[in-house]
């Protein structure tokens, strides 16, 4: 009766109705639209090589940075070239290859690789530079090793590729060097074993991670909202006038949690609907998660309620559930997933009962959800909400009279 | 009926409603005369189970209030004294939620719905919301909400406050109807002429407690043939009190340094020697009204003061 009353009010005010229906709606397309524009292609950093030693070493370190899978692009310019694009913003990093770099290498000379980088840019020109430190560390060693095998090639005058005689000469020598050092390098001292697990589920992308928070961020605000109500019934006069009727103080509490819930069930479904459509979510399992939502959002109703009922005035209830709704929604990953938030953040948040909510919604829609763990949570919310719904309805008549 | 037994509500150190009993008859309208802050809304939300009395007992339909409350207020129908509507619903879904609340179901509430809506004159615009409405239109479906149910007891606590004559009048008619209907009825009001119209028996309450009580025949009886005389100006009050007792059948209710109010006898006859009395006693008169016996007399006569200061 009271619960109908209530979703009757709410469908006449269609404006709040539309925009509790249509925050995750929109949210998920947005994050949707926004995770698509770059496809999903990583992105990779340009490096502009300038080359002035020209000799083969140096000749050697476009080849080098290409090894293994490096998200690093190379490219071979003119000085003048390099310092104009890097001006410009159109690459990630400057490489200049000084004259003499051979020399240093596998000779007894230095050299001093210049990088710059583009200050524009914050991840990819930290890959470059590390990359460039592992150069730089690799031809040490090189040059420990090999410095004399190479010889020839930093004794030859010539630029362009050493002679056949030379290259034979060096063979030799370099395998004689290794022949040497068999006892120490091979087999090798330490070992590395690389297991790369077989990848068991996809991962997730953005608008996935989203979805679990923005549905909860709308159910705070729906919570926040129709908590309120017990003030705007007070105002209107209605409250006092329903506690004049046969209907106990605990049932009319109880029409308003299921008006709530109700609402919450709306746009959880909405919701749900969307990450069907969009995420190709399983529609196995959408009722399990929609029951949760309803649930959550009907615990998070009856305590904001308690809130407003302690309050003085509706103002003071107002900021009060203000002041507790946002920081939830900021530790218990509505407004960021977990997965981007600090560590010390996470392990709060996913004790507020938002979070707790957040994250076994995530485990009903995307993982395999242990029916203990939901136990759990669904008892970590639900009995401070059945208290706060106890000391709310004996609070009601008090709160009505004040 | 209704029946109200030594009722006291108090908080803290302020006494409400301090030792009042009287009881109501089915089919009859009971009027609680008073200024505001007399206590009349703290006893009719004591009796519609708002409050919980300090002590004494309140019987509605047999059903004490307090121990068997929910039946107790399942024969009781309030119309507040503020308006206490869903402005952002229709009439007739304000109508049916009310119905709804006292129990009412299926045809039988739609039925109700529809009689009552005819009865406040808004049978036309039951579907419009009640924030669309004039002042009147609401008042009128604020008694309707009260009634939806058919109580056996229906408490009205000052239903045309603030409320433009027509509707009043309309107001006033829907009540006689209820009672003529066999519904008891408490009516509050500080309107001396409504009480007086309306009202088979009145009790008169100041600061929390019952003064008088009776028809209006009794309770004019309790005046006597007296007149109440209001004089303003500056006095000594003590020595215009002394000298207003010398005179005859003269009874100085209240005196204070701007205003006497005095009970006499054909007071019209008497006026010449009040004011020889009052100015041997250093008296000056600004103004002087009289009042021929009636409630508002008896209500001076009681407390000392009109009823609207």
């Amino acid at each position: 009766m009271a619960a109908a009353k209530d979703i009757r009010r709410r469908m006449a005010d269609p404006a709040a109705l539309s925009i509790w229906l249509g925050l995750p709606l929109m949210l998920a397309g947005l994050l949707s639209f926004i995770s698509n524009v770059g496809g999903d292609a990583p992105p990779r950093a340009r490096v502009l090589l300038v080359d002035q030693d020209n000799t083969p070493i140096s000749g050697l370190l476009p080849t080098a940075t290409r090894q293994g899978n490096t998200p690093i692009d190379i490219e071979e310019v003119t000085l003048e070239e390099g310092r104009r694009r890097i001006d410009g913003g159109d690459a990630t990093a400057l490489l200049i290859v000084p004259a003499g770099f051979q020399n240093a290498v596998i000779g007894s000379g230095s050299a001093r690789l210049q990088l710059v980088t583009n200050p524009s840019q914050r991840v990819l020109p930290a890959m470059v530079r590390q990359m460039v430190e592992v150069l730089a560390e690799g031809a040490f060693y090189g040059q420990r090793l090999f410095a004399e095998p190479l010889s020839p090639i930093a004794s030859s005058p010539q630029s362009g590729p050493p002679p056949d005689a030379n290259v034979a000469t060096i063979a030799v020598a370099v395998n004689q060097r290794l022949t040497q050092l068999q006892g120490v390098l091979l087999p090798p001292v330490i070992t590395f074993s690389v297991k790369t697990e077989a990848a068991t589920e996809q991962p997730l992308n953005f608008g996935q991670l989203f979805l679990p928070g923005m549905l909860f961020m709308s159910f705070l605000f729906i919570a926040q909202g129709m908590s309120v109500d017990v003030w705007d019934e007070k105002q209107e006069g209605t409250l006092r006038r329903l506690l004049t009727t046969p209907q106990s103080a605990g049932r009319l509490l109880f029409g308003k949690l299921v008006a709530g819930i109700a609402v919450a069930a709306a746009v959880a479904a909405a919701g749900l609907l969307g990450a069907v459509a969009l995420f190709d979510l399983a529609w196995s399992r959408v009722p399990l998660a929609l029951l949760w939502c309803a649930y959550v959002c009907g615990a998070l109703l009856a305590m904001l309620t308690l809130l407003h009922l302690l309050a003085r005035s509706q103002r003071g209830s107002e900021m009060l559930a203000g002041v507790v709704t946002f920081p939830l929604m900021m530790l218990g990953g509505s407004f960021f997933p977990f997965e981007a938030m600090p560590a010390w953040m996470v392990s709060v948040g996913k004790w507020t009962p938002n979070g707790l909510g957040v994250a076994r919604l995530k485990e009903l829609l995307y993982g395999d959800v242990s029916m203990a763990s939901l136990a759990l949570a669904a008892l970590g919310i639900g009995i401070p909400a059945f208290l706060a719904y106890l000391a709310a309805w004996r609070r009601l008549r008090s709160f009505a009279n004040a | 009926m209704i029946d109200v037994q030594h009722l006291r509500k108090q908080y803290g150190d302020l006494v409400a409603v301090d030792d009042v009993s009287f009881t109501a008859e089915t089919g009859s309208i009971f009027g609680l005369l008073g200024p505001n802050g007399a206590g009349k809304t703290t006893t009719i939300s004591c009796i519609s189970g708002l409050l919980k009395p300090t002590s004494g007992r309140i019987a509605v339909s047999g059903h004490d209030v307090v121990t068997d409350g929910p039946a107790a207020r399942r024969h009781l129908g309030i119309v507040p004294q503020e308006l206490a509507l869903y402005s952002d619903l229709s009439a007739a879904a304000n109508l049916e939620f009310w119905g709804s609340a006292y129990g009412l179901t299926g045809d039988l509430l739609r039925r109700r719905v529809a009689e009552v809506l005819a009865l406040i004159g808004l049978a036309d615009r039951g579907k419009d919301h009640t924030s669309t409405f004039s002042g009147g239109m609401k008042r009128r479906l604020n008694f309707g909400c009260g009634i939806v149910h058919n109580p056996k007891v229906l408490l009205l606590d000052e239903p045309t406050a603030g409320v433009d004559p027509q509707s009043r009048v309309r107001l006033l008619e829907l009540v006689r109807e209820q009672a003529h209907g066999g519904t008891t009825v408490i009516y509050t009001t500080h309107y001396m002429e409504e009480a007086q119209d309306l009202c088979d028996r009145i009790a008169i309450v100041d600061h929390g407690k019952l003064l008088a009580m009776g028809t209006l025949d009794e309770l004019r009886r309790m005046v006597g043939e007296k007149d109440v005389v209001r004089v303003a100006g500056r006095f000594d009050s003590t020595a215009a009190t002394r000298a207003l007792d010398a005179l005859d059948d003269v009874k100085v209710l209240s005196a204070a340094a701007d205003a006497l109010t005095i009970a006499t006898a054909g007071a019209s006859r008497k006026l010449p020697a009040i004011f020889t009395a009052l100015a041997s006693a250093g008296s000056d008169i600004h103004e002087t009204t009289l009042k021929v016996p009636s409630l508002e007399s008896l209500f001076i006569t009681l407390t000392g003061r009109e009823l609207r200061e």
